[in-house]
Parts: structure tokens; sequence; C-alpha cells
């Protein structure tokens, strides 16, 4: 059977679609861009027996992929029940990049240091990107992650970031929706974060 | 700290990256203007505390003066 072809540009966002995560959600997208990669979501995959396929086939169409494991944690509705899905979709990942390690590389990232060693001891010898639950977090261990001439400094990053974070109230209030992960959202916020990008380059710090 | 990737370069432009995003022109067009909106919002924000900071230190200056 023939491997599916290749993004070399596009990350797989593994993470918690919950409103603690929002910041957190828009600095990936942000600072992704800044970088020139492209952030692709599970957001808009139907759910049902071939929900897993599809994340599946995301997942190998990636050159690389982000799991932030920082909110794997009991759910605060009762009754309180571990949230699988990151954990799940890691495994998926690591299994196609032990078959195809020069296919897809994978990064981990937590908001604590040795948090990982207690919740998944089997990734030991494994370092994860540490955010510390902040945008700032995310965005400098973004570049710490990838390099490349001309790389935009965080300080321009988070001023992109400011700038797509004032537009969301107008952008779900435009889509008519609260809902920042629906696919419709993330597409505008791909659009607004790009242009972030192209005013950094015209006038850096904005 | 994990080790870096390279990423290789040229990185693909602002415009390729948009185009694949395929929101339509309308869309696009309602997104820029609320994105100019902000900008210019932005500039102005920060031209008013820079001209705040100017006052300040003028008024500084004229009571160390008096003094």
């Amino acid at each position: 059977m023939p491997l599916p072809p290749i993004d070399p540009n596009a990350v797989f966002l593994n993470i918690p679609y919950d409103e603690e995560f929002q910041r957190l959600y828009l600095a990936y997208i942000v600072g992704i861009y800044q970088l020139r990669l492209v952030p692709l979501i599970t957001s808009g995959i139907p759910g049902g027996e071939r929900r897993l396929d599809r994340v599946l086939a995301l997942i190998q169409s990636c050159r690389y992929s982000f799991h932030d494991l920082s909110r794997v944690e009991m759910s605060v509705a009762l009754p309180a029940t571990p949230r699988f899905n990151m954990p799940l979709e890691l495994g998926l990942t690591i299994t196609w990049a032990k078959l195809h390690p020069k296919r897809h590389t994978w990064f981990l990232w937590e908001s604590t240091p040795h948090r990982l060693q207690k919740s998944m001891s089997d990734l030991n010898g494994t370092d994860p990107y540490i955010h510390s639950g902040t945008v700032e977090g995310v965005l400098s261990e973004l570049r710490n992650a990838f390099v490349f001439r001309d790389a935009p400094p965080v300080e321009n990053m988070l001023a992109a970031y400011r700038l797509v974070e004032s537009n969301l109230e107008r952008i779900l209030s435009a889509a008519g929706t609260q809902n920042l992960y629906s696919a419709s959202v993330f597409k505008d916020m791909c659009f607004v974060a790009l242009n972030a990008a192209r005013s950094n380059m015209d006038a850096p710090g904005i | 700290m994990p080790r870096a990737v390279q990423l290789p370069t040229p990185r693909p432009s602002i415009e390729s990256l948009i185009k694949r995003l395929r929101i339509p022109k309308a869309r696009q067009k309602e997104l820029q203007a609320i994105m100019d909106e902000a900008r210019a919002r932005l500039a102005a924000e920060k031209q008013a505390a820079a001209s705040d900071t100017v006052k300040q230190e003028e008024k500084l200056q004229n009571a160390s003066a008096a003094d």
C-alpha cells in the first residue's frame, strides 16, 4: 500500500478543546504561522467510528505534531474522568513515527517540569517543551523547537498574538458563534494570524 | 531541552499560506477590515502612550528647573 502524501510544513495540533486552553490555542496558531508552518486541528472531523481513522490520516499527512499534555487531568464535571484523547492521539503518532521516522517528528508540551514523568513514565527520556501555561511560554518554546534564518524574535511573535487577540470578539461575532474551536473560526483565526505575520515583516514590533 | 529542528529556507510565502486556507474573497475582505481597524487602534494607543510619556518628562524637567 503506498504511503499517504505528506505536507512538509503541516503541524498536527493535539490539544484540549476547552475554555481554559483558548489563549494557548491562539498562541499556538499565531506562533506556528510565525514560523511559516501550517497548524491543522481535528475540529470539523465528525465523531463516530470513522473519526479515529480520520485523525490518523491527518497525523500521517503532517510532517510534525505537537502534543500538549498540560491539561491531561480529571474533569471537573461529574463523574470525574481523566481526559484521554490527547494521550491516545499521541500514542497513534508515536507508532506512526516509529514506523516512518523520516516522515514524522513529534513534540511534547507540558506546563510544569517533571509532570510528564509522573503521568507517563514510559516517556522518560523524552524532554517536553515547558510553556508554564503562558502565551509567552508557548511562543518562546516554539522558537526553541524550530530554527531558521530570519526567524522572528519572540517579541514580534507576542505583538502578533496581541493583534490577533484584540480581534477575537469581532471574529466570533461575525461567525455567529462563541466556539473558538469551530472549523470556520479556526480558518478565520488562521487568516488573521497570517495577516499579523505580514505586519511583523513590515514593522517589527508592530 | 530537546534538540531544535532546522527548518529549510526560504519559508513558504504568507500569500501562499493564505491561499491554501481557501477563504472566500468576501470574507477575506471583512477580516482584512477588522485587522486594519485593530492596527489603527493599536497605533493610536501607542502614540497616546508615547505622548503621555513626553508630557510627564516635560513636567518633571519643569519641576526640577523650578527647584
